[in-house]
C-alpha cells in the first residue's frame, strides 16, 4: 500500500494520520490527569462540594452558590455524586487529584480514621464557639481516636420502635405509644410482647434477627472495639455478645420474620406480615414510600432500654482545600440550628443540634403516624443517645450479622454460629494486622 | 473511483511484495497499519494493561485504597489458600455454572431446532427469545427477587396452590443457587439459541432431506444429525458460558447484596472480590482473588482448548456421520 499511486493513498494517509492524532489526543488527555491540580475547580473563588442526593437542601445550596455567608466573594458549587460515593472520594484522595474542597461523609466516617491526616481539624479552624450547639454523642462520632474533630455533625438518626397499632389492637395488646413504651422497657419485655402478639394470631415483631442485633449495638455505649482499636467483642458479657444473645432469644421466641432480602422486607411491611421495625427517624420517609396504604396505622414507641443512633452524615474538609476558612464558614452556616430546621422541613434531615428544636418552626407530617408527634418523640430520643466509639475496623465484623442470618434462616446452632463468627472476624483482623 | 479501481491490482501486488520483504523493516513499511490500530492500543495500554499490571503489584501488597501501600510478598496468596470463604466462593461459582449451563444450552439447542422448522411468526419468536438478553439485569434481579421471595413470591404461591410445601428460595443454600441459575438461564438461553440457529442454517438442507427420505423423525434428526454437526458451535457456546459463569456478579449482588445471602450460598468469586476490594477496602486481597480467578479461568481455557482440538480432527468426517452411524440407528 505504501507504494500505491499518489491520489488515493494520500487521502488514506490523511485519514490514518487523523485517527492516530485522535488516539494520541485521547491518550494525552488521559495522561494529563497525572499532573493535575488537587482541586476540582480552577476558579479561586469557587469551592466544590461533593454530596449525594437528598443530603443537602437544594434551597441552601442555591444560596451558597451565590455567596458563602461570612466569606464574601466565595461561592460553593455542589457536585452531586451518585452511587459508590466512598469509592469515588477515596479514589480522588488516593490519586491526590481532583479532590473536592468540601465533602459529605456518611455515618461510616470511622473508615477514614487511619487517614485522618487527609482532613482538616475543625477545632483548629475555630470550632470551639460552635461545639455546644450539637449533641455531644454526635461530636464524639466525628472525632478521631487521636482527638481531632475531622467530621462535622450534619444530621443524625435517633432510633425508635415503629409498630402497627392496628395489628397490636387486633391481637388484644396495648397500642397507644406511651403504653407500648411502658410495656417494653427491657429487651426481655419486648420479646415477651412479641410472643403475645404471635400467640394471638399476630405477625412478627421485626423482619429479621439482624434488626435486633444491630440496633442493640447502636444503642450501646460499648461496641466492637475500644478506643485503642483492640477487639472487645469476644469478652465474656460484652455488648456484642449480649446483643447476639438477645437476637437469638428473639429468633427462638419466633418473633422475627426471617425476611432476609430487601424485596421480602418491603413486602412484609406492605402486607402486614411484619408488625414493626426498630430504625432511625429517616426510616419514616422510606416506610411512607414503601407502604403508602398503611398510612395512619403506624406509631412509634421507645426502643427497649435506650434509643441508639443509626446513620446520620458529616461534613469534612480535605487537607487540599483551597480556602479552609471559607469552607469552615460554609459548614457552620449549613449546619446552623436555623438551617438544620430548614433542612428538616424540606428534606427531613434530622438535626444534629438540639437548638433547632428550641427555636421552633419545625414541621413534621404526622398523618402517617396517626397524629402522633414524631418530632417530639425523636427530639426526646436524640437527647438520650449514649456516647460511643466507632472503630475504623468495624467494617471487618460483618460475619456476626451473616452468622445470625444462618441461625435464623438455616437453623444453625447459635453457639456454633457465634464461634464461627468470632473465628472469622479474628482471622480477618489478624490479616489486617489489628491483632 | 474508476481510476483507483484500475490502479488497485498494481497496488495489491506492491502490497504483497511488501509482505514478502516485511520481516526486514516491518515498522517502516507498515506504519499506516500500525498507526490505524494505534488509538486502540494506546487506550488499551492506559486503561487496560496498566490496571492489569498494577493489580499484579497490588496483590503482593496490603493497601486500604488511600494510605501507604505496604509490600507483604506472598501473604495475600497464603491467606487466600487457607481462606474458607474463598473456596466456598469457588465452589458456589462452579455449582451455579453447572446448574445454569447444562439446562441452558440444552434448552437453547431445542429452541433453535424448533425455530429452524417451517413455522409462522419466526421473526417474532426470535425477537422474543433474544429479548431477555437486552433487558437490564439489575431490574430483572429485583423482579426475580419478588418472584422467588420466600413468603410473598409467585413461585411459592403457586407451590402452595398445588399443595406442595413452600421452598425457601432466597434463604437456603440450594434455593439461592437454583434461583441464580434460573436467572442466568432466563437471560442467556435466547442468546445461545440465536447462535445455534446461525449454525443450523449453515448445515446443508440435503442432509436433512436425505434423513427425512430415510424416514427419520424429529428426535432422530435432532440427536443424530443436528447435534453432531453443531459440535463446533456448541463448543463455542460452552466457552462463552464458562467465561460468563466464572465472572457471575450482577445477579447475586442485586438479588442478595454484597454478602451473598444466607450461608454465603450466593457468594461468587467476583462478588467476593468486589466485597473485599470495595466494601472492605482491602485492595491487596481483592487483587489476589482476581488473579486466582485468572488462573481458574486459564485452567478452563486449557480444558476447552483440548476439547476443541480433539474434535476438530473429525470435522472432515462430519458429513459422513449421517450415512455411517445414524441410518443404522433408525432402521434398527
Amino acid at each position: 500500500m505504501t507504494r500505491s499511486p499518489a491520489s488515493r493513498p494520500l487521502s488514506r494517509r490523511a485519514l490514518l494520520g487523523g485517527a492516530a492524532a485522535l488516539g494520541a489526543a485521547a491518550a494525552t488527555g488521559g495522561l494529563s490527569g497525572c499532573g493535575s491540580p488537587a482541586s476540582l475547580s480552577a476558579d479561586p473563588s469557587e469551592l466544590v462540594l461533593w454530596y449525594w442526593n437528598r443530603a443537602v437542601t437544594p434551597e441552601l445550596l442555591a444560596q451558597a452558590a451565590e455567596h458563602i455567608p461570612g466569606s464574601p466573594g466565595r461561592r460553593v458549587r455542589g457536585d452531586l455524586i451518585g452511587a459508590g460515593f466512598d469509592t469515588k472520594l477515596r479514589t480522588s484522595l488516593a490519586g491526590d487529584a481532583y479532590i473536592p474542597n468540601i465533602t459529605l461523609i456518611n455515618s461510616n466516617c470511622a473508615l477514614y480514621f487511619p487517614n485522618e491526616s487527609l482532613f482538616l481539624d475543625f477545632s483548629e479552624l475555630g470550632a470551639a464557639q460552635y461545639r455546644d450547639l450539637y449533641y455531644p454523642w454526635k461530636l464524639k462520632l466525628g472525632t478521631t481516636p487521636s482527638g481531632r474533630l475531622c467530621f462535622w455533625p450534619l444530621d443524625t438518626g435517633p432510633t425508635g420502635f415503629y409498630y402497627r397499632a392496628d395489628l397490636f389492637d387486633k391481637a388484644g395488646l396495648p397500642s397507644a405509644p406511651d403504653k407500648v413504651s411502658a410495656a417494653i422497657r427491657t429487651w426481655d419485655q419486648w420479646i415477651e410482647l412479641g410472643r403475645e402478639l404471635r400467640a394471638n394470631g399476630g405477625p412478627a415483631m421485626v423482619n429479621s434477627a439482624a434488626v435486633v442485633f444491630g440496633q442493640f449495638i447502636n444503642a450501646s455505649p460499648e461496641r466492637y472495639f475500644d478506643e485503642q482499636d483492640r477487639p472487645i467483642f469476644a469478652a465474656e458479657g460484652s455488648a456484642v455478645r449480649r446483643a447476639w444473645d438477645t437476637a437469638v432469644k428473639a429468633v427462638d421466641a419466633g418473633i422475627t420474620g426471617n425476611q432476609q432480602t430487601a424485596t421480602g422486607q418491603n413486602s412484609a411491611w406492605v402486607t402486614g406480615a411484619t408488625a414493626g421495625h426498630i430504625e432511625a427517624v429517616w426510616w419514616a420517609e422510606i416506610l411512607g414510600d414503601t407502604a403508602p396504604k398503611t398510612k395512619g396505622l403506624w406509631r412509634i414507641a421507645d426502643q427497649p432500654v435506650a434509643p441508639g443512633n443509626s446513620g446520620g452524615s458529616f461534613v469534612a474538609i480535605p487537607r487540599s482545600c483551597k480556602d479552609p476558612e471559607a469552607a469552615f464558614n460554609f459548614t457552620t452556616w449549613l449546619t446552623s440550628p436555623a438551617n438544620q430546621a430548614v433542612a428538616f422541613n424540606k428534606i427531613q434531615l434530622f438535626p444534629s443540634s438540639p437548638a433547632s428544636f428550641e427555636r421552633g418552626g419545625l414541621r413534621a407530617d404526622a398523618t402517617f403516624f396517626g397524629s402522633q408527634n414524631m418530632l417530639r418523640f425523636f427530639s426526646d430520643a436524640a437527647r438520650r443517645v449514649p456516647s460511643t466509639f466507632v472503630s475504623t475496623y468495624e467494617s471487618q465484623v460483618e460475619a456476626f450479622a451473616a452468622e445470625l442470618a444462618n441461625v435464623e434462616s438455616g437453623g444453625k446452632a447459635p453457639e456454633q454460629a457465634w464461634e464461627d463468627a468470632v473465628a472469622q472476624v479474628n482471622r480477618v483482623l489478624k490479616k489486617r494486622g489489628v491483632i | 473511483m474508476t481510476l483507483s479501481l484500475t490502479t488497485q491490482p498494481a497496488g495489491r501486488t506492491a502490497g504483497t511484495g511488501a509482505v514478502a520483504r516485511g520481516p526486514r523493516r516491518p515498522l517502516r513499511s507498515f506504519w499506516p497499519q500500525y498507526l490505524a490500530v494505534a488509538p486502540f492500543y494506546l487506550l488499551f495500554l492506559i486503561f487496560g494493561l496498566f490496571p492489569i499490571g498494577f493489580s499484579i503489584y497490588l496483590s503482593f501488597t496490603d493497601w486500604d485504597g488511600i494510605g501507604k501501600i505496604k509490600f507483604v510478598g506472598l501473604a495475600q496468596y497464603q491467606y487466600l489458600i487457607s481462606d474458607p470463604r474463598f473456596w466456598n466462593a469457588v465452589g458456589n461459582t462452579l455449582v451455579i455454572w453447572l446448574l445454569a449451563t447444562v439446562p441452558m444450552l440444552f434448552l437453547a439447542l431445542v429452541l433453535a431446532f424448533l425455530l429452524h422448522q417451517n413455522i409462522r411468526f419466526k421473526s417474532a419468536y426470535r425477537v422474543a427469545y433474544f429479548l431477555p438478553n437486552v433487558t437490564s439485569m439489575v431490574a430483572m434481579a429485583i423482579v426475580f427477587g419478588s418472584v422467588f421471595s420466600d413468603s410473598f413470591g409467585l413461585v411459592n404461591s403457586a407451590l402452595t396452590a398445588l399443595g406442595v410445601n413452600e421452598v425457601p428460595w432466597l434463604s437456603s443454600n440450594w434455593g439461592i443457587k437454583i434461583t441464580i441459575a434460573v436467572m442466568v438461564i432466563w437471560r442467556w438461553t435466547g442468546y445461545n439459541a440465536i447462535i445455534y440457529l446461525a449454525g443450523l442454517q449453515a448445515i446443508p438442507t440435503e442432509l436433512y432431506e436425505s434423513a427425512r427420505v430415510d424416514g427419520a423423525g424429529n428426535w432422530h434428526i435432532f440427536s443424530k444429525l443436528t447435534v453432531p454437526l453443531l459440535r463446533p458451535v456448541i463448543l463455542f457456546t460452552v466457552i462463552t458460558s464458562t467465561i460468563g459463569g466464572l465472572s457471575l456478579f450482577t445477579e447475586p449482588q442485586v438479588l442478595l447484596g454484597n454478602n451473598g445471602g444466607t450461608d454465603e450460598a450466593g457468594m461468587t468469586i467476583v462478588l467476593y472480590q468486589y466485597n473485599q476490594a470495595f466494601t472492605q477496602f482491602d485492595f491487596g486481597y481483592g487483587s489476589a482473588i482476581a488473579w486466582a480467578l485468572f488462573i481458574i479461568a486459564l485452567v478452563f481455557a486449557v480444558i476447552n482448548w483440548r476439547l476443541v482440538r480433539e474434535r476438530s480432527t473429525d470435522s472432515s468426517s462430519q458429513r459422513r456421520l449421517w450415512t455411517a452411524t445414524t441410518r443404522k440407528g433408525i432402521t434398527r
